[in-house]
């Protein structure tokens, strides 16, 4: 809108067995066009630093400094859907963070938040991310519980690049109990973190075919694990806006195990319109008499002009709960932009 | 030997076959325009780009037209536009788009370079190059733009940054498991992810509750193959939460798996089965396996017993119980045992 104003709202409405509709995004931003200081406010997502992101009703204050330091703060109440009863719940807390040059930055943040007046979570939380080398970058957070001491959410991940390759490893520890409000009873069992490493590497074989693989090894609750998928996708045109796509994927943990494959197509048909198919099919290890395979298939066509879009798509499926299901699904969209 | 040369051979084809479709033999007539030929014969950039050097952010692309090539070109080898094929649709459309998102104005370079194009151009070298408008990273090598990094200032050039809508793909790249890796790629850089994405870009998958509807439900219609909910979901989900304890959680709150099941009458009918196996509970010493497996994944056990539902631990694990203590090894918590939740609903003095 200006410089130093700007405001965003989605609003959607529909029907299901009653007409229903919520507000998604409603937001006003005044900021200070040298960027040294900005408060948002409304409904939006908050997500900073080691804080899981969360929906809330309420502000945000952010200051920057131009040597690079930043503070944010912000309060609020996490979003009851469609105007539901609000108990009495809020949330606060913060982030400070540093950049060192261009290379690196690194935040502490703290988030409070109460349900019913009780406290539900009180986390600490610190988040690094540097740039060692224009082929090498590393990004890390680790949310520390304070009502149960101990690690509730740990991940890093370290990135290079080099010619066609794309190489990722990642490692992650994660608490399923302090995950859980600390007013939930499943929250004071003790739990067994379960840890991750793993990999991914991409290969641009081709100029119009990606490769993708991944790897990762997992330790929960001292039952070893493993799950992996390969993945390639060829385009059609250089666009690739025609493109098909296979993915393969094996999950082999100690309760869900499992092998899947699942096939894309995406076919612009011309005058607007675009055609495409996704299936898949997945087997279960063990079944346990919900049938052996679960296939599901869908086919859609897109019309796309003006502003306006439609689409439609028939679904079909035999899932554990339903030996047939078909769906029929449809959407007409419409977007406007201000200049 | 002689079917190893089949094979060969067959593979040989069979790649010739394909090299199309992968990209390693372009169809298209069409070819980047042959600036390095122009040059190396001493045509001037303006000789063609005519009037580029005084252009401000408002005028034309100064690209050349036909005309401008058949002022040395007397004789066209045929009758179709010359930018048909000299030159791609690709790099006119990027051209235009950089004009209208970007605030740049050659004017005011002129004198920083002396007038050598070639000095931010320095694609022009190369022999088929995709463009010649020059990357970010050559905008820098001038521009170091210190002080607005940090406060993430891109309006100096960037008109509107959202409205691109455009992936920065010369500094910025979304690919690999981006889904997965994007939460702790944004942890510390939630200013630089603003700078391109709207709130809606988060709330369209954080927005829990509010959506109307799962992404990869709302856009059936588009079918990349990775995304967290995509294809039969619904089928594999139970088995995708177990496979790793808590991660529904960092998202959807304990309650969503009853009131999603509510609302499917599933687990509600009278005969329903319990998801339990054999030897759950039992009466025992250890009480079956449901302990072990509470700890490993309490978010399951809170997604159906939660709230209301945990009065079925309490009656078994409340302090005297036949169940005994059901904290495993080193639990340690802040919280009053008495007056706060949930400790009092076991420790707590009466009802």
């Amino acid at each position: 809108m200006r410089p130093w104003v700007d405001a965003e709202g989605l609003v959607w409405a529909g029907a299901k067995s009653s007409v229903t509709g919520d507000v998604l995004v409603l937001t006003l931003r005044l900021r200070d066009p040298k960027g040294h200081a900005e408060v948002r406010g409304g409904r939006f997502v908050l997500a900073t630093g080691a804080i899981r992101p969360v929906q809330i009703d309420g502000a945000e204050v952010t200051l920057r400094a131009p040597w690079g330091s930043a503070i944010e703060s912000f309060g609020g109440a996490p979003v009851v859907p469609r105007l539901g009863a609000r108990p009495y719940d809020w949330l606060a807390g913060g982030r400070v963070s540093q950049k060192l040059g261009i290379k690196a930055i690194v935040g502490i943040s703290y988030i409070q938040r109460r349900e019913g007046g009780e406290i539900s979570d009180h986390e600490m939380g610190a988040d690094a991310a540097f740039a060692a080398a224009r082929w090498l970058d590393v990004a890390s957070f680790a949310a520390y519980d304070l009502t149960s001491p101990g690690l509730t959410d740990a991940r890093v991940s370290a990135a290079s690049r080099f010619d066609a390759f794309r190489v990722e490893v990642f490692g992650s520890e994660l608490s399923p109990g302090r995950l859980l409000p600390a007013t939930s009873l499943f929250s004071v069992l003790g739990d067994f973190p379960s840890q991750t490493v793993g990999g991914t590497i991409k290969w641009l074989a081709a100029p119009r075919l990606d490769l993708l693989a991944s790897g990762a090894g997992q330790d929960v609750g001292g039952a070893l694990g493993s799950n992996g998928w390969i993945r390639a996708t060829l385009r059609l045109d250089d666009r690739g806006d025609r493109n098909l796509g296979l993915e393969l994927r094996r999950v082999d943990v100690s309760t869900a195990e499992w092998t899947g494959v699942r096939g894309v197509t995406a076919l612009p048909l011309g005058r607007g319109f675009r055609f495409s198919t996704e299936i898949e099919v997945v087997v279960p290890d063990h079944p346990s008499g919900r049938g052996v395979a679960w296939p599901w298939g869908l086919c859609a066509v897109a019309y796309r002009r003006s502003g306006w879009e439609a689409a439609a798509a028939v679904e079909a499926s035999s899932t554990p709960e339903h030996l047939y299901e078909a769906n029929a699904l449809a959407r007409l969209s419409r977007s406007w932009a201000m200049p | 030997m002689k079917l190893s040369l089949t094979f060969i051979v067959i593979a040989a084809l069979a790649l010739a076959a394909c090299a199309g479709v992968l990209g390693l033999r372009p169809r298209d007539s069409s070819h980047p325009f042959e600036h390095r030929a122009h040059a190396t014969h001493g045509v001037n950039c303006v000789d063609c780009h005519q009037g580029v050097a005084s252009a401000g952010d408002v005028e034309p692309l100064h690209l050349p037209s036909d005309a401008t090539c058949v002022g040395c070109h007397a004789k066209p080898h045929d009758q179709h536009s010359c930018l048909g094929c000299h030159g791609t649709a690709d790099a006119r459309e990027g051209a235009r788009l950089a004009r209208q998102h970007l605030r740049f104005e050659h004017r005011a370079h002129q004198t920083a370079t002396h007038g050598d194009c070639v000095r931010c151009h320095e694609a022009v070298a190369e022999e088929h190059p995709d463009t010649l408008r020059p990357k970010m990273a050559t905008c820098f090598s001038c521009h170091e733009h210190q002080d607005q990094w940090p406060l993430r200032t891109c309006d100096s050039c960037h008109k509107n940054l959202a409205a691109e809508d455009t992936p920065p793909v010369s500094h910025l790249v979304h690919d690999s498991d981006w889904l997965r890796e994007h939460g702790v790629r944004a942890a510390g850089a939630r200013d630089l992810c603003a700078s391109c994405h709207s709130e809606r870009s988060c709330a369209g998958c954080h927005g829990v509750g509010t959506v109307p509807a799962l992404p990869a439900r709302l856009a059936f219609d588009q079918v990349p193959l990775s995304g967290l909910h995509r294809a039969g979901f619904v089928a594999r989900h139970s088995m995708e939460a177990r496979a790793d304890p808590g991660l529904c959680t960092t998202c959807h709150s304990q309650n969503s798996c009853q009131g999603c099941h509510d609302n499917n009458h599933i687990g509600q009918s009278a005969g329903s089965r319990s998801p339990h196996p054999q030897g759950w509970i039992t009466t025992g010493a250890g009480g079956g396996d449901h302990g072990m497996q509470a700890r490993i994944d309490p978010t399951s056990c809170a997604g159906c017993h939660g709230g209301a539902g945990e009065q079925l631990c309490v009656g078994c694990h409340r302090v005297g119980g036949p169940g005994g203590s059901p904290h495993g090894p080193g639990f340690r918590s802040e919280r009053n045992k008495t007056h706060d939740l949930p400790c009092r609903l076991c420790h707590g003095v009466g009802p």
